[in-house]
């Protein structure tokens, strides 16, 4: 009775051991298994996450230089702003002596041949009224406006039935040139070529 | 640059649509620019069209509206119309003339530009065979973008044609070189919301800092769509030919910009061609679409993407039609894709990049590239045949192999074609990603790809 209990016992025993074992090397087996697929997803996290860091890197380097540059950009034509003004003050103040005499001479001269007439009506502004009409001898068809214009100097010229008119002001004039003006302005900033 | 400013003509003969004709006018020049001046003192822009009889028919880009014949004047101004071009141009949003749009001034200029361009001398053309990673793994793989090439997407109405876009501008670079990358992308006609998201994608993602924007809205006048492109082009090949930068152009959509086409050419009474569009619509086309390319001796290069939207997805439409002809390929989107909600949506089958071959395999992109690929087509096109197939005779009826060809299809579309917004891949990712597709195939079946290649790279299952 013992001894077939005991070789139950031994049995049971022998079979819970082997099925431990073979549980055992089923787990290895699957933990080997996943050994490499892990890798791969470490890996793949890791590459993930540092292509992540470089996407963020790009941001904020790339928004952070854009806004520096965008703060010079804005100051540069704040200063820009005051060199034209205090030039504008300045010109618009200038001596009304024989130099500009000539000047408007001839303002008056590129405006009439542009123009291809010399029926024409000429504004100007009160300080250079003086000067433009004493220009006008030359020009027996031409006559001067009594309305007087707003601007820093020179003349606007309308042919008499209105279909013309060239505005060659000092105003117009450094407008066209605002361009070219802001560059060398810019360049003495050290900004530019 | 001259301080000689030009005459004002106040005798305006009739406003017709988007023109203005002017009487009494001496001496103005063909494609002069223009400034019309309003009664109450606004200012618009145009062009000089015609000349001739002591008229000039002038085209306002801003528009008409609320322009009446007595009060308005045209001045003709002596110059063409230019852009003025700098360094500084980078990371700065325009409007679709080419004046700033972010609150910042004009950019000082380095140079001032005639915005036609200068055509092309053909014998100073370099062969473009450089290629670019866009960082979209359809296109990298299978339809390869080449430094200096024009390939245009085909879209249709809705499809997601700007966010591919948009995405192509964040990720493109070039790889293998130190050389400036830069892209000038050039919104034309586009909805409020869709320029404010290519703003802000490449804003948040900081490529604004390599990029110029010009954005057209659909608000704005049509007719400024005549010039949006031109203006970006410009600037484009400022930043190629005279800093020596690889520039990518991305124009969307020109569908809009040949409509405007049409608008004047209707105002002037022109007879009209297929569709309505005017019979110059190829000539027209062709002098933007031909200012991509590379010059010998000279370091940058244009490549240009323009994205049109094809009315009624229609590939024979005049627009995507005369398209054809002068660019080198095509990328299509296809609606089927689309409404299964692939991202993405290309149909490679229907897309090609004519320059592909020069611009991949060893020492640009890798020396299998071509293969695989052809490889990947071949299947995918024998995928759609076999699903067209087991529309008919159902699943049951198809042989092994049919079933292998079935599976490469979806492989293809899940996990090659379809991809993130917001992802950039490798090329490596992209031919690994290749390899996987065909490695899905029995090495019999594999017969565009070289025996070594295969031992090198497939994958078994």
């Amino acid at each position: 009775m013992t001894k077939s209990i005991d070789k139950i016992l031994e049995k049971t025993e022998k079979g819970i051991l082997l099925d431990l074992e073979n549980s055992f090397s089923n787990t290895k087996h699957t933990l080997d298994d996943s050994t490499p697929k892990l890798e791969q997803e470490y890996d793949k996290i890791i590459s993930d996450s540092k292509k992540e860091a470089v996407k963020i890197e790009k941001q904020i380097i790339g928004s952070s230089d854009l806004e520096a540059r965008n703060s010079q950009l804005l100051l540069l034509e704040k200063s820009i702003d005051q060199v034209f003004t205090t030039a504008l003050d300045k010109i618009s103040n200038v001596e009304r002596n024989a130099d500009y005499a000539n000047l408007i001479k001839n303002l008056l001269d590129e405006s009439t041949k542009i123009l291809g007439t010399t029926k024409v009506i000429i504004s100007t502004n009160s300080k250079d009224k003086d000067l433009v009409q004493s220009a006008l001898s030359k020009y027996p068809d031409a006559e001067l406006s009594s309305e007087p214009i707003t601007c820093i100097g020179g003349i606007v010229v309308k042919s008499k039935d209105g279909a013309m008119k060239f505005d060659n002001t000092l105003d117009a004039r450094i407008q066209r040139l605002k361009p070219l003006i802001r560059k060398e302005i810019a360049t003495k900033f050290g900004v530019g070529n | 640059m001259t301080a000689e400013g030009g005459v004002q003509y106040s005798k305006i003969a009739e406003i017709k649509g988007p023109l203005v004709v002017v009487d009494d006018v001496e001496n103005a020049a063909f494609d002069e620019l223009v400034e019309i001046e309003t009664k109450e003192g606004e200012r618009r822009l145009g062009k000089v069209l015609e000349v001739g009889n002591g008229k000039a028919i002038v085209q306002v880009f801003e528009g008409t509206t609320g322009l009446s014949i007595s009060g308005t004047s045209a001045k003709f101004v002596g110059k063409l119309m230019e852009m003025p071009v700098s360094k500084e141009v980078l990371g700065r949003v325009f409007d679709g003339l080419g004046r700033p749009k972010d609150g910042l001034p004009d950019p000082i200029a380095d140079k001032f530009i005639d915005i036609n361009g200068e055509p092309m001398n053909p014998e100073q053309r370099e062969y473009p065979k450089d290629f670019i990673q866009t960082g979209v793994s359809v296109i990298d793989g299978m339809i390869t973008l080449v430094r200096g090439q024009k390939l245009p997407i085909f879209s249709g109405s809705g499809m997601s044609h700007n966010i591919l876009a948009a995405q192509i501008a964040r990720q493109a670079s070039v790889v293998g070189t130190k050389d400036d990358f830069a892209v000038v992308f050039a919104a034309i006609g586009v909805q409020y919301s869709e320029a404010e998201y290519f703003r802000r994608s490449l804003e948040e993602s900081g490529a604004l800092k390599r990029s110029v924007l010009f954005l057209n809205t659909a608000d704005d006048p049509a007719i400024e769509r005549i010039i949006t492109p031109r203006v970006a082009l410009t600037v484009a090949e400022y930043l190629a030919f005279d800093l020596g930068m690889h520039v990518l152009v991305i124009l969307t959509d020109m569908t809009n910009y040949a409509e405007a086409l049409r608008e004047i050419s209707a105002a002037r009474e022109e007879v009209p061609g297929r569709k309505g569009y005017p019979g110059y619509l190829y000539t027209d086309l062709s002098t933007i679409y031909e200012r991509a390319g590379k010059l010998n001796g000279r370091k940058g290069s244009v490549t240009q993407v323009p994205i049109l939207s094809m009315p009624s997805d229609d590939i024979t439409h005049p627009i995507p039609d005369l398209t054809g002809y002068i660019t080198e390929g095509q990328v299509v989107l296809g609606r089927d894709l689309f409404r299964q909600g692939v991202y993405p949506p290309i149909n490679i089958l229907m897309s090609l990049s004519r320059l592909m071959k020069d611009g991949i395999g060893e020492g640009s992109t890798r020396v299998d590239h071509g293969e695989v690929s052809n490889q990947v087509y071949d299947a995918y096109s024998r995928a759609q045949e076999v699903r067209a197939l087991a529309g008919i005779v159902g699943k049951a009826g198809l042989t092994e192999i049919d079933l292998k060809y079935m599976d490469v299809g979806d492989i293809f579309e899940k996990e090659f074609l379809s991809q993130a917004t917001d992802e950039n891949r490798t090329i490596e990712e992209t031919l690994t990603l290749l390899w996987k597709i065909v490695s899905k195939l029995p090495k019999n079946e594999i017969t565009k790809i070289k025996d070594k290649y295969i031992d090198q790279y497939y994958q078994e299952n």
